[in-house]
């Protein structure tokens, strides 16, 4: 099911590149949908995972609009490095659900991906507090 | 009763707010702030605000809307993807 996702992503992709509905059109993006390879993790994927993860980059996206008036309204405060537990773990971290989660924590301008911790259990994220005054540093 | 006379003054605003984004967001990267800082305001100006004006666009020249909305789509997917690939670089830690 998560495959069916992927490739009408990729039909999509050429359906708007090409910007032509006729059957002949819609036949071959199918099948170069279909001929690319879809790697085996996806098939094992569920699909309400990977549903959870696209509504969660949507979401963002407001998201992302909303701290980037707070970030150009207000002075941007420390700088902080935490950790984001990563929310489908089913063995080993499946591609497609590392490229939404990095997009859906770096879309947002207060926090930024810095990739995964050893063992992929959750994301190094970097992030502005945009409501704290920043601290001084003595001797500087 | 046509539409167009509200979608242009729309787009005009988008077109507006974008560019505010991109000058916003351009502006604290000539300061003094940390690397991954600039990143972050480098998100509201190339990513959030060239959305915008893509938008407005799509909104202006809308015979033209599937590629505008592809530009769109990779715009967004593809500086989103780059700001993080330029914040990881920038970490000296070696990856697992």
């Amino acid at each position: 099911m998560a495959g069916l996702i992927v490739i009408g992503l990729r039909l999509l992709i050429w359906l708007l590149l090409s910007a032509d509905l006729e059957t002949a059109n819609v036949a071959i993006g199918l099948a170069v949908a279909l001929a690319l390879p879809l790697p085996r993790r996806h098939r094992q994927l569920p699909v309400s995972a990977l549903g959870r993860s696209l509504w969660a980059s949507l979401k963002a996206i407001p998201l992302a609009y909303r701290e980037a008036l707070a970030l150009l309204i207000r002075r941007p405060g420390r700088e902080v490095e935490e950790l984001q537990p990563v929310e489908y773990r089913p063995g080993s971290p499946v591609a497609a659900l590392v490229f939404l989660d990095v997009f859906r924590i770096t879309i947002t301008p207060l926090t930024i991906a810095l990739g995964m911790d050893g063992p992929g259990r959750s994301y190094r994220v970097h992030r502005l507090e945009s409501h704290h005054p920043l601290p001084q540093e003595p001797g500087r | 009763m046509t539409l167009a006379p509200v979608f242009n003054l729309l787009s005009g605003l988008l077109l507006a707010l974008g560019l505010l984004f991109w000058f916003a967001g351009t502006w604290p990267m000539l300061g003094r702030a940390s690397y991954l800082t600039k990143l972050h305001y480098l998100g509201v100006a190339d990513t959030l605000g060239s959305a915008l004006m893509l938008l407005g666009l799509l909104l202006r020249f809308n015979r033209e809307w599937p590629l505008l909305l592809l530009a769109l789509l990779s715009l967004v997917v593809w500086n989103t993807i780059f700001g993080y690939v330029l914040a990881v670089c920038s970490q000296a830690r070696p990856r697992s």
